[in-house]
């Protein structure tokens, strides 16, 4: 189990859906908060949490329920890790094309919980795009399903998109099912070191008209980046550097490679570096662990933010991030406006690094932020970690009270 | 509500709108009785054309004050009473609010008023190399509030994924009449408003204004018709598609029966004898779309494709497009009446469902025809009557709720892309548990605590 700063009296292991009910409705009895734990990856995800209660580990639930592959469906307990469902899925070449990071360890239910962004989202999106079904119980120990197991179902509200990425607030998930992707025949990587942030943002314009179908478009800025197995190292005077992603047959994808390098040419991408294919995903497996990963060089924790503006705006933001914090690394989903920042911060210092110097950087790009992972001792309120409430807020509070009426799934870490 | 209310209703609703903007002479009603599902009709007590998703606040908040349903509506394409107005009230039409506001390609978005129909964002569209990806057969009159509120799919969805999977941000009022806007910037701190809005049916918010997400057209297609001499060999052609990992753009089932509707319409040349036709499209950068077109010739072949046909060029594949889409108002010509059901199963299940709709059919004594979404498992029998006859509109009643039943049964849903409307109510607790319903219950009370919004659809009241 995760060392975690949940303010736990004790943590069961339910057999089933039932008896995490039966937990749950215990809870609502002695009104002790619920912390559903899956690989406990995320457990400091969110602000800082406002009771003590009971921690609910899925960890028994971990059976595939039914795995129909003709349909390319899969139906799993919340608690099985994701490794263990990509073994399964492997085995028909399928695939949930979604990146999580430590994969070992995290679990379906905690993945479509807490939602994570990966550099593949560009062409997969994330987990609110595979839970065609799901199973959960809510605040009062309720089971309840929403869905069903086909791929396309207007029956009813959407209750998986409800409970995905809702950091277990409404409901503790126990059961999902996913749609599942087959796996692609290949995959390579092309990347280019960029001289200035205005070719970056001309090449990023170029990835808007290119003729060729990427996965994922990342650029990368900042000291973590200045050496990678798989790219080498970073020119000197480089900004950062941009990597692009495809998959196919390969026919197509050595297609889209060379048209890709044709496009970047004509933009005065002289060399553009080929990733091969064996290469590529432990690329992909950097990027996506690139907001938990290492520790500063100095062992301490990093303050992690996760950043959404609109595509044309990210350059920008990524310039003036570079030039506030020269020391700070950047992993942006680029085609998509997400930066992933990481900020050496000493603990009593996260809280006004993001008031004073990030927060209004965002505000000034029309964007949001998120705190991803802080320093344990980053003493962090909800509109530190989240922000202040959007126009939605109102609506999510009447939500989470009708699923939630006592406050009692974890409580304070989440918008509410 | 009480007809006592409706006065002062249509006395606000002028104050608010101008008189021009709001239709409530009996006469005026009549075609706002019902929409693309006839059997039930009833009118609404008012109809109003609001300009801005302010006048639409306004409409909401007088009629949340004197307790008058909510009715929106586009297009009014609806196959299952989505924009009925159950218990009269007052009929929103969205279709003046119909800018294409802004195409932004650097952004890969456009943001489209509720009531700018499929179709003409696609032509604002034209030229910039990209596409709105939902494709609904209903894209020439169907709005984009109405893809929206239906979760509105098409043939491509099959690769491309339905209307949720296309929008980046929502404007809309609330059933309190405040206006809540969310995205297009996709923010993690909450929950996914813009998933649960999308397919609401205008139960939990008047969608005003939509932000797309727009795809890049396919730089090169293979269309092809594959003629079968069974459905079943059909479906496990289609099924063995799937199950190899080939993900085609699209793959579209028609029948004998809707085939030859087709033919009397368009005369396509398609053969009358055969069992099933199968349009397939794949498509992509060239490389590699011969070699995928191959693979899957080679799967129909080994189901006994009697003849497989290429589109030449892109004018016979519009053709055949085309015809696919205009294929169910080709039934016109067959039949003065008939309801198109949307069921939908786990797509091996597609031999089955559809063999058990052809022995409905029979035990009804109905002529059912049935075109279909076969990559996805969404099957769209066509059930034909004649409405003024009452036995038989009560035995396709009693067919259509038999194969809904079906879909059921083969661990599927009854609706997959239509919507649940005042049609498939009743189906619901029969796809839902008690606490499934009481969970969406929750759901809609949060967005419309006072329940003014489009009452009587969707979910059935608590009993």
């Amino acid at each position: 189990m995760a060392t975690t700063n949940l303010p736990l009296i004790e943590t069961i292991t339910p057999a089933d859906a039932a008896a995490v009910a039966a937990a749950v409705a215990e809870a609502a009895r002695t009104d002790a908060a619920v912390y559903p734990i899956g690989g406990g990856t995320a457990l400091d995800y969110g602000a800082r949490p406002t009771r003590t209660g009971v921690g609910v580990s899925l960890a028994k639930l971990n059976r595939v329920v039914d795995h129909p592959a003709r349909d390319l469906t899969i139906t799993v307990e919340a608690g099985l890790t994701i490794a263990a469902l990509r073994k399964k899925l492997a085995a028909e070449r399928q695939r949930l094309p979604v990146d999580i990071p430590q994969a070992d360890r995290a679990t379906v239910g905690g993945a479509v919980a807490a939602s994570p962004s990966g550099p593949r989202r560009y062409r997969w999106s994330t987990m609110r795009d595979y839970v065609i079904g799901i199973h959960a119980v809510d605040g009062a120990g309720t089971e309840f399903s929403g869905g069903g197991r086909v791929v396309k179902n207007a029956a009813g509200y959407d209750l998986c998109r409800l409970l995905t990425g809702s950091l277990g607030t409404l409901a503790v998930i126990t059961q999902v099912t996913l749609m599942v992707k087959p796996m692609a025949d290949t995959a390579a990587v092309m990347a280019c070191d960029l001289g200035d942030f205005d070719t970056a943002e001309r090449l990023l314009a170029v990835m808007v008209r290119t003729d060729t179908l990427p996965v994922a478009i990342e650029l990368l800025a900042g000291p973590a980046w200045r050496d990678d197995p798989a790219l080498g190292p970073m020119t000197d005077g480089a900004v950062g550097r941009l990597v692009v992603g495809f998959e196919g047959s390969a026919p197509e994808v050595d297609w889209m490679l060379e048209s890709l390098a044709g496009e970047w040419h004509q933009c005065g991408v002289a060399n553009p570096i080929t990733v091969p294919s064996a290469q590529v995903e432990p690329l992909y497996r950097r990027l996506t662990e690139f907001p938990v990963g290492t520790p500063e060089p100095d062992g301490s924790a990093p303050l992690v933010v996760q950043i959404s503006v609109l595509p044309s705006a990210t350059v920008a933001a990524v310039r003036r991030l570079r030039e506030m914090m020269p020391e700070c690394s950047l992993e942006v989903h680029a085609g998509n406006g997400v930066i992933r920042g990481r900020f050496a911060v000493a603990p009593d210092a996260a809280a006004a690094m993001l008031r004073e110097r990030l927060r209004p950087l965002v505000t000034q790009a029309g964007g949001a932020m998120v705190v991803l992972a802080h320093p344990p001792d980053a003493d962090l309120d909800v509109r530190s970690v989240w922000g202040p409430p959007g126009d939605g807020a109102t609506v999510m509070r009447a939500i989470k009270e009708r699923f939630d009426p006592k406050n009692l799934l974890n409580p304070g870490r989440f918008v509410y | 509500m009480t007809r006592a209310s409706v006065s002062p209703l249509i006395r606000e609703l002028r104050a608010a709108l101008g008189a021009a903007q709001v239709l409530s002479a009996p006469a005026d009603l009549v075609a706002y009785e019902c929409d693309g599902f006839t059997i039930e009709k009833h009118p609404p007590d008012a109809v109003v054309f609001p300009r801005s998703t302010d006048e639409v606040a306004r409409i909401v908040k007088i009629c949340n004050r004197l307790g008058v349903p909510v009715v929106p509506r586009g297009a009014g394409t609806s196959l299952a009473g989505g924009c009925l107005p159950i218990g009269g009230g007052v009929v929103v039409m969205l279709t003046r609010m119909k800018q294409v506001i802004e195409v932004n390609l650097r952004d890969r978005l456009a943001v489209v008023e509720a009531g700018a129909t499929n179709v003409a964002l696609g032509r604002a569209l034209s030229g910039t190399g990209y596409h709105f990806a939902p494709d609904p057969s209903s894209q020439k009159a169907s709005t984009i509030g109405g893809n929206v509120a239906t979760n509105a799919g098409g043939p491509h969805t099959l690769k491309y994924g339905v209307t949720v999977n296309h929008v980046l941000g929502i404007e809309a009022v609330l059933g309190d009449g405040s206006v809540l806007r969310v995205g297009p910037i996709d923010n993690p701190a909450g929950l996914d408003l813009i998933g649960v809005l999308v397919g609401n049916e205008g139960t939990l918010a008047v969608v005003t204004k939509v932000w797309v997400r727009l795809t890049p057209n396919p730089a090169d297609y293979r269309t092809m018709q594959v003629i079968f001499e069974t459905v079943d060999d059909a479906t496990n052609a289609i099924s063995d598609i799937i199950a190899q990992g080939i993900v085609p753009a699209a793959m579209e089932l028609m029948d004998r029966g809707i085939v030859a509707a087709v033919e009397e319409a368009f005369a396509m040349g398609f053969p009358l004898d055969a069992g099933a036709t199968v349009v397939i499209e794949i498509d992509g950068p060239s490389a590699g779309l011969d070699e995928q077109q191959q693979r899957i010739v080679k799967l129909c072949e080994k189901w006994n494709a009697r003849e497989v046909l290429y589109a030449a060029d892109a004018k016979e594949r519009e053709k055949l497009w085309q015809c696919r889409k205009m294929a169910v108002g080709a039934v016109g010509r067959l039949s003065p009446s008939y309801i198109i059901q949307d069921g939908v199963v786990p797509r091996t299940q597609l031999p089955r469902v559809l063999r058990r709709i052809g022995e409905i059919a029979v035990k009804y004594g109905l002529r059912i025809v049935n075109v279909a979404h076969a990559g996805d498992g969404n099957v769209h029998p066509i059930l034909l009557f004649d409405e003024r006859d009452p036995e038989q509109v009560e035995r396709t009643l009693a067919a259509s709720g038999e194969l809904l039943q079906e879909c059921i049964n083969c661990g599927g849903s009854v609706t997959a892309e239509h919507g649940v409307g005042v049609e498939k109510i009743r189906f619901m607790d029969k796809l839902f548990a008690p606490a499934d319903l009481e969970a969406m219950r929750r759901v809609r009370q949060s967005f419309d605590p006072s329940g003014c919004l489009n009452p009587g659809k969707l979910i059935p009241s608590a009993s």
